[in-house]
Formats: C-alpha cells, sequence, structure tokens
C-alpha cells in the first residue's frame, strides 16, 4: 500500500524547479522526488505521487489544498513545471485540407498552430463540461468550459464534438 | 553533411546566432516552440562539434554556451505535454538548454545521442547520420496534402488515387451500372405512368360526368374507358416498380457488401497504432451502419435524385402547357423552400456529428463488455454495467431529442409552404372559373392542383437532400477514416530472402507508443542464427515492445532493425511473419473446431500434419480426450478449453508454420507447474535448432537460454550468456536471486502445509 502523507507529515524544499527534497517529520529524508498526479484529468490537487529517480512512489500526497500554503505553493510549482496542458481561451482559425486539421488557438501560454488528424479521437468532451484536445503530437489541451468560449470559437468547435 | 533544422531558424535569433557561432561549424539546429518558462515562444539550439548554443529568451542574455567538455551527459526529460533537452554537468548540477513540445521530442532525443557520442568517442559522421535520419523521418510529409508518410519515398495513399469523395465511391457504384441504369429506364416509365391520373381525372370532370349529366348516350361506356385506362395505368406503375424495386435492392445490396468487404480487409492491414486509438466498437460500427447509411444515399442519388429530376421538368412542362399563369403562381414558394432546406442543412449536420459519436460509444460499450461478460458475472457488477448503458442510451436520446427537433420542424415548414401554393392556385384558378372569364376549366383545375402537388414533391425532396447528405458525409467521413488510413506495409511488395537463418540485429532503436514515454531507448542488440535468448525485466520494462518491434506490430520507431542483415522494413511483410512463430501468454482461439483453430494461418493443411504439430505441442493427449476430438467446436475465445490447453493448441499453431524464429511471450506464465511442464517439454521440441527469443518471468522457463537480455526501462542493461550475468552480481543476479528465495519460500509453505 503506497505511504499516504498529510500536512502534518512532511515539508518540501523545492529544487530545480521540479525536484521536491521531501523531509518527513519522522526523521526520513528524500531528495529529488518528482510530483505525479494520479489523476491528472479528474483529481485536482488531490492524490499526487512522489517518486525517486528511479520512479518508485516513496508517498502519495492525498490532499494537496489542506496543505499550508508555503508548501502547497512549492508542490504546485514542481507540477505547473512538469505538466503542460494550456487551457485554450478562443480558437483563431480552424483549416482542413485534406482531412488533416490545422487549429490555431489563444491559450494561456500563448498563440499555438497544432495539427488535428482525428477529431473523433482528438477531442474528448467530458461529463464535467470541460474538453481535452490532444494534438498529432500527443499534445494536451484543455477547454475548461466550451460554454465560456466565444461565439466564433463555439461554432468552429461545436462540429467537431 | 550540410547544416539543417526541423524548421527554419526564427529570424531574431539568426544574426546573433552568426556571431556566436563565429568560425565554428553548425552540424545541425533543433527549433522549438517554447520557452524555457513553458510558454508558446521560439527558440533554437545549435549543435557544432564540440559545444550547444542555445538561443532562448529566459536564458541570461537569451543565450547560453555550453561546451562539450563540461557536459556529462544530455538526455531529454519528457514530461506532461513538454519535454525539456537538459545536460548534467561534469560540476553535478543540471542545466535546461531547450524547453520544446512533442514535436520536437524526437529530434531531440537523437540530438543527445550525439552528443553523448560525440564525449565518448570524438566528432564522427555516424551520428549526425543518425539525427539527419530522424529529422527526414520528421521531414516524411507528402509535399501535396501534407499528410505525414511512413517514409521519405513513400506513396502519399491520399494524394496517389482518385480523392474526392464522391469518385472514391463511384468505384462500388461502377459494376452496378446495367442494374441502376435499367432502374432509371424503369423508373422513368412508373413516372410516366404516374402522370396519367391526374389526367383522366380532367377527362371525367369536364367531359365524362358532365356528358352523363346531360344525357349522353355512349357517357356509361366512355365512363369504363376512361377508368379502364386508369386501372392500366396503375397496373403498370406499380408492376414494373415491383420489378424495379427487387433490382434495386440487389444493385444497393452487391454495393453494400463490397464496400464492407473492402473495410473489413483494410481494417486487416491497419497497423496496432490505429486500434491503440480507435475502439473496436466504432470500427464495428462503421462496418455496420455506416456503410448502410451511405447505401441509401447511394441510391439516392443515382436512382431517385434522377427520377425526381425528370418528374420535375415532365411536371413543369405539363403544367406550362395548361396554364402558365398558375404554373409561374405556383413557383412562388420555390426560392423560400431552397432557401429554408440549405439553412436546415447547415443546422442538422453538426448535430448528426454528435449524434454518430453517441452511437459509437454505445457500440464500443456493447463491444467492450459482452464479450467481457464473465469478468462482469463474476465482479457481479451487473447493475452497473447495465446503468452505464442506460446513461450512455440516454445521452444518446437527448442527442437525437435535439436532432429531432430540427429535423421534424424544417419539413414541415417546408410542407407546409407547399401547401400554401396549392392555395393560392386554387385562390386564382377558382376565382377565374367562377367568374367565368377564363379559359380555365373545372376539370382543368383539379388536374392542376394534383399536377402542382406532384411538383412540389422533387422539390421537397432536393430541398432535404442537403439533410441526407449531411447525414451521409458524417457516414463517409467514418468510413474513409479506414480507407484512407496509412496501412501497415504494401503486402506482396519487397524481398523475400529463399531462407531466414534468423540472426537478429537492433542498431539504435529508439519506440515510443506516443511522445509523452520513451518505452525503448537506444537499443542495440546481436542475437546469432539459433541463439536462445531470454529476456527479462520487471513489468512495463519494454521486453514485450521488443517483440512487438520484431513482429513489425509498429513501424514507427527510429533506427534499424535487421534480419540476416537486410532491414526487416524492405522485406515484404507477410513472407516476413510467416518466418515467425509467436506463441503468447493469452492466446487468441477463435470460434471454430480445434483442428481449424491449429491450423489457423497453414490454408490446406494436412490432418496428419495437424496432429503431428499437436504431438509436437503436447496438445494430442488432451483433444483426443475430448468427444468430439479435433472436431469440438470451441467457444468465443477459446471457451471450453483451460488455459494451459489453449497455450499448447497455440505452439501447436506456431508448429504449423515451421518458422525460422520463435517468439515465446510469457508462454506459462498463467499456467500451474505441471502444465509448465507440459508447455515447457513442448518448447524445448519446438526450438531445436531455431532462433528463440522468450520473454520470462518465471526464469526457470530459460533453463535452456544461452544469451539472457536484461531490459531496464527501455533500455538494455546487461546481455550475456546467464552465467556471466550472475557472475556480474547485477540486475540479473538480483532477479534470480529474488526468485529462488521466492521458490524457497513457496517450498516451505507447501512442506508446511503438508505437515
Amino acid at each position: 500500500m503506497p505511504r499516504y502523507v498529510d500536512a502534518n507529515q512532511v515539508r518540501f524544499t523545492l529544487r530545480d524547479r521540479i525536484f521536491l527534497d521531501t523531509e518527513f517529520f519522522s526523521g526520513e529524508r528524500y531528495d529529488a522526488l518528482e510530483a505525479r498526479r494520479l489523476f491528472p484529468v479528474s483529481g485536482g490537487n488531490k492524490y499526487i505521487a512522489l517518486l525517486d529517480e528511479n520512479g518508485n512512489n516513496v508517498a502519495v500526497i492525498r490532499d494537496l489544498d489542506a496543505f499550508p500554503q508555503e508548501e502547497k505553493q512549492k508542490v504546485l510549482s514542481a507540477l505547473d513545471e512538469y505538466y503542460r496542458m494550456p487551457r485554450i481561451l478562443r480558437f483563431i482559425k480552424m483549416t482542413e485540407k485534406y482531412r488533416i486539421w490545422m487549429w490555431t488557438a489563444e491559450t494561456d501560454k500563448g498563440v499555438i498552430t497544432f495539427e488535428i488528424r482525428n477529431h473523433l479521437t482528438a477531442v474528448k468532451p467530458l461529463f464535467d463540461g470541460r474538453i481535452l484536445i490532444k494534438d498529432a503530437n500527443d499534445n494536451r489541451y484543455e477547454i475548461p468550459k466550451f460554454d465560456n468560449l466565444d461565439k466564433k470559437s463555439k461554432k468552429m468547435l461545436f462540429p467537431k464534438l | 553533411m550540410d547544416f539543417f533544422s526541423n524548421k527554419p531558424v526564427p529570424e531574431k535569433f539568426r544574426d546573433r546566432a552568426q556571431r556566436e557561432l563565429g568560425d565554428a561549424r553548425a552540424v545541425f539546429a533543433i527549433v522549438g516552440d517554447m520557452d524555457l518558462d513553458g510558454s508558446y515562444n521560439e527558440s533554437v539550439m545549435y549543435f557544432t562539434q564540440n559545444a550547444i548554443l542555445a538561443f532562448d529568451e529566459k536564458h541570461p542574455d537569451s543565450f547560453r554556451r555550453t561546451g562539450f567538455d563540461e557536459i556529462e551527459t544530455a538526455f531529454v526529460k519528457r514530461m506532461y505535454g513538454n519535454a525539456l533537452f537538459r545536460v548534467r554537468m561534469k560540476t553535478g548540477e543540471t542545466a535546461d538548454l531547450l524547453r520544446f513540445t512533442f514535436s520536437a521530442a524526437d529530434i531531440a532525443d537523437v540530438a543527445a545521442l550525439y552528443v553523448n557520442s560525440v564525449i565518448e568517442h570524438g566528432f564522427g559522421e555516424e551520428p549526425v547520420e543518425t539525427v539527419y535520419a530522424a529529422y527526414m523521418k520528421q521531414r516524411s510529409f507528402c509535399p501535396k496534402c501534407g499528410r505525414k508518410l511512413p517514409s521519405p519515398d513513400a506513396e502519399c495513399i491520399n494524394c496517389g488515387g482518385k480523392k474526392k469523395l464522391l469518385s472514391k465511391f463511384a468505384k462500388y457504384v461502377y459494376p452496378e451500372r446495367g442494374r441502376l441504369i435499367a432502374c432509371i429506364f424503369l423508373s422513368v416509365f412508373t413516372t410516366a405512368m404516374s402522370l396519367v391520373p391526374p389526367y383522366t381525372t380532367k377527362i371525367l370532370v369536364d367531359d365524362v360526368i358532365p356528358g352523363a349529366a346531360n344525357g349522353a348516350d355512349d357517357a356509361l361506356a366512355r365512363l369504363f374507358a376512361v377508368l379502364g385506362a386508369l386501372l392500366g395505368a396503375y397496373f403498370l406503375q406499380y408492376a414494373v416498380s415491383a420489378v424495379r424495386g427487387y433490382i434495386l435492392r440487389c444493385a444497393g445490396d452487391k454495393i453494400v457488401i463490397n464496400l464492407k468487404k473492402d473495410i473489413y480487409r483494410k481494417a486487416q492491414y491497419l497497423p496496432l497504432s490505429f486500434y491503440d486509438k480507435t475502439s473496436t466498437g466504432s470500427v464495428i460500427n462503421r462496418v455496420n451502419s455506416d456503410t448502410a447509411t451511405l447505401q441509401a444515399f447511394i441510391l439516392r442519388i443515382t436512382q431517385e435524385a434522377v427520377v425526381k429530376f425528370f418528374l420535375m421538368i415532365g411536371l413543369a412542362v405539363i403544367m406550362f402547357t395548361m396554364d402558365w399563369r398558375l404554373t409561374l403562381l405556383s413557383f412562388v414558394t420555390i426560392p423560400l423552400v431552397a432557401l429554408i432546406g440549405r439553412t436546415f442543412g447547415r443546422r442538422i449536420s453538426p448535430k448528426y456529428m454528435r449524434l454518430w459519436r453517441k452511437s459509437s460509444a454505445i457500440s464500443t460499450l456493447l463491444a467492450d463488455t459482452i464479450p467481457g461478460v464473465r469478468v462482469v458475472k463474476a465482479f457481479t457488477n451487473e447493475n452497473a454495467a447495465s446503468d452505464k448503458f442506460s446513461r450512455y442510451c440516454d445521452s444518446w436520446f437527448a442527442e437525437d431529442k435535439k436532432a429531432a427537433k430540427t429535423a421534424s420542424v424544417f419539413p414541415n415548414v417546408m410542407t407546409f409552404l407547399v401547401s400554401c401554393g396549392t392555395v393560392i392556385i386554387y385562390a386564382v384558378g377558382g376565382g377565374e372559373i367562377i367568374r367565368g372569364n377564363g379559359a380555365l376549366t373545372l376539370g382543368m383545375l383539379v388536374a392542376f392542383v394534383n399536377y402542382a402537388g406532384m411538383f412540389y414533391e422533387p422539390v421537397n425532396f432536393f430541398a432535404n437532400l442537403s439533410d441526407s447528405y449531411q447525414n451521409t458525409l458524417a457516414s463517409a467521413e467514418k468510413i474513409m477514416d479506414i480507407l484512407d488510413a496509412e496501412p501497415e506495409s504494401d503486402f506482396g511488395k519487397g524481398s523475400a530472402p529463399a531462407k531466414i537463418d534468423g540472426k537478429i540485429e537492433f542498431r539504435n532503436v529508439n519506440f515510443s507508443f506516443d511522445h509523452s514515454k520513451k518505452v525503448l531507448d537506444n537499443i542495440n542488440l546481436t542475437i546469432e542464427p539459433g541463439d536462445i535468448v531470454g529476456i527479462v525485466g520487471t513489468t512495463g520494462s519494454g521486453k514485450s515492445t521488443l517483440i512487438n518491434l520484431i513482429m513489425r506490430y509498429y513501424d514507427d520507431y527510429d533506427g534499424e532493425i535487421l534480419i540476416d542483415g537486410q532491414n526487416i522494413k524492405d522485406i515484404d511483410m507477410s513472407f516476413y511473419r510467416s518466418q515467425i512463430g509467436f506463441v503468447q501468454q493469452d492466446p487468441m482461439m477463435f470460434r471454430d473446431t480445434v483442428f481449424k483453430n491449429i491450423a489457423y494461418g497453414t490454408p490446406n493443411a494436412h490432418v496428419e500434419q495437424v496432429i503431428n504439430a499437436a504431438e509436437i505441442a503436447n496438445a494430442n493427449s488432451f483433444i483426443e480426450k475430448l468427444p468430439d476430438a479435433y472436431d469440438t467446436m470451441l467457444g468465443e475465445r477459446g471457451v471450453g478449453l483451460s488455459g494451459g490447453e489453449r497455450q499448447r493448441v497455440s505452439i501447436a499453431r506456431a508448429v504449423m508454420k515451421n518458422p525460422g524464429i520463435l517468439i515465446f511471450d510469457e508462454a506459462t506464465a498463467a499456467v500451474d507447474s505441471e502444465t509448465e511442464n507440459l508447455i515447457q517439454t513442448a518448447i524445448e521440441r519446438l526450438i531445436r535448432g531455431r532462433t528463440t527469443l522468450m520473454i520470462a518471468h518465471r526464469l526457470s522457463t530459460l533453463r535452456k537460454a544461452n544469451k539472457i537480455v536484461v531490459v531496464d526501462k527501455g533500455r538494455i542493461v546487461e546481455c550475456g550468456a546467464p552465467d556471466e550475468l550472475l557472475k556480474l552480481k547485477g540486475k540479473y543476479y538480483k532477479l534470480v536471486q529474488i526468485q529462488s528465495m521466492n521458490d524457497e519460500l513457496i517450498s516451505k509453505k507447501r512442506e508446511e502445509n503438508f505437515e
């Protein structure tokens, strides 16, 4: 069974933007652990695994939101470094030639043009209203809420849903 | 080799790069699409013979030079949706030189190999060529349509032949052209017959019935003559219509059958990567319901559209002849009908697409749960499975309701408009007859209203054609998704050597299923003919992927795999696979007899061949005890046989092929010790003189192996004779130790239990 940790059991030091030197209050210390969301799509800040350099699970954070702000921020910062799933704010253009789509979108990380080979498999609406997009190179994007998109973006995306 | 880069170097870095490079020769460059903070931005990394020059606005002064003499190792850290080119310095610190999305990850991997190779062996052309090969692979796009190609010189499947949707499907219609043309003639005939009744109505109303009222002697005779003609017209219309219906159905069935056959055939040749991304339910949906939708549409276009067109022309001519003013009046509503038809098409199209997705999700769920009904029952999950299915159905229903609203309202609006046209005719024509100031008679008006009603029918048909066209487009797109997909390889192309001796070489092989994780990392391995090689490693270490590449289930890897010195991609696929016997952990059995399951892949196998194969595989002994022996019909996926029995049938199947290379993937993992012994004996009989690769968790399975390959995290960490590896006291030694302890524990427990 994994070792679950709560706020009162551990403290972190962020290193090289991605590694967490982790000190358990029981006295154990692990250097350069990497944080991985066990539910990157559905889990929010719950169940975050801490892995050593060989990928072995050292501990699992049950609920990061219950951690003191300073500790939470370090873990979030490491996670933010690892996970890149830009949020799409609007679609600028969708062009298609011979059934290969190029979508240009404005995201919270800037404007990007990516390729969609098959929108049936690339676009996945979730039950909570989010839409996940995976491009031809396996890069991921998220639309937090379809209804919040502007009219033009909705019109472009709707037929692909 | 000239300088190359994965994309044009951004303008903003070019001058600076020239200055920083000075006299140094830039071998190649990687252009990134992110900055080091992870925002989309331009960045670039030049590789010279002795340094890396990274340009990124987030570097101090937007630039960092790192000499190879400072670097201990270079590697790519793949993360979630992005990757970093990172170097570990000799000082112990690590430095990030470039961040990029996965679009540049593959070429960055080989760039890291280049750096490490130059650090270790000095500069040489070979590592540059490896990078160049990866670069060329990235550039393997069709210059015409941009589609990714399996190799730079491969023919684009998209542009190679007829690519327009209609012309693609026309090839299925063409063989049926005789029947379809005959149907068109028959349709024109029935349409002409359908024009007779309104005209007879005119004669009855204007001539026959008033004649009777005026006491004409021959009134009754004329009545019966007209009714006889009417009856004859009806008879001919429906009799010919029945014949036409039969011919049309046969032609339609033939079209759809040929289409289904082609889709199924193509589906057999699609690479596993297609099935990794596409659910089987969705494929089944395409073969079944999408082809039916397409069939209906093809018939609508080739038959009804033609007939309705002629009907429209015929009616227009008759109506103009009868009364041109009324005809023009009845056309008033047509532009409105056409406009509404177009609007309808635009509204309904995305709804049909969404509906298709929901329907496909239901098919996928069915394809998942019905074959897995044993698991459902074992976990008493019947209720949850039913609830999930209900949820999917409800979701489909909700979507269908939305589509139904549009689909129901629009046609009725159009029909209403058509009715308005009829009212206008009655108003104008009726007024004229009542005033008695025109040539229009009551019979003519009734006939005209009938003809006008008939005229709106084709108008309505063409207005609604966009609806079925949109629906069909959605289906056609799904079908094209299979028909147009890149097949595994061109079977029948490539060489077929007389014999495969069984020498296998991996040269700098890198592979990832998707870009997020590298599954095989720089694999270099040589297996000599006749070697018995055990492949060991922990779960997920990449053992099975290694085998999948040898089997050519995935061809999209970097590097080369050679058999007897020849690149496996240059060998004809069907010949190649026929030379490999593959026994899997959970062998697939088909719903057929035991005999046919053993002879699968060996058509026209002689009975004795099958029995001998079963004997070698230690399967004959249990088969002959079955009541129907070799005629025993196996249930779906081999139901009726135990795991060990299925495994021995699968080995017998491999024996039938008499292959040059044998691969066993955890062949004894799921069976008890006694069965393992039976299978093990069968395997030992089979492998004599053949190059054999065996993946095994139980190291006892590898007692005959003369070479062990230890795979860990996608890399070969140890390779050599078992004794040598034991002496090394490395990973293999540890695995042996752990397993010996396990075996000891098990035997102790067993002894305790017996005591």
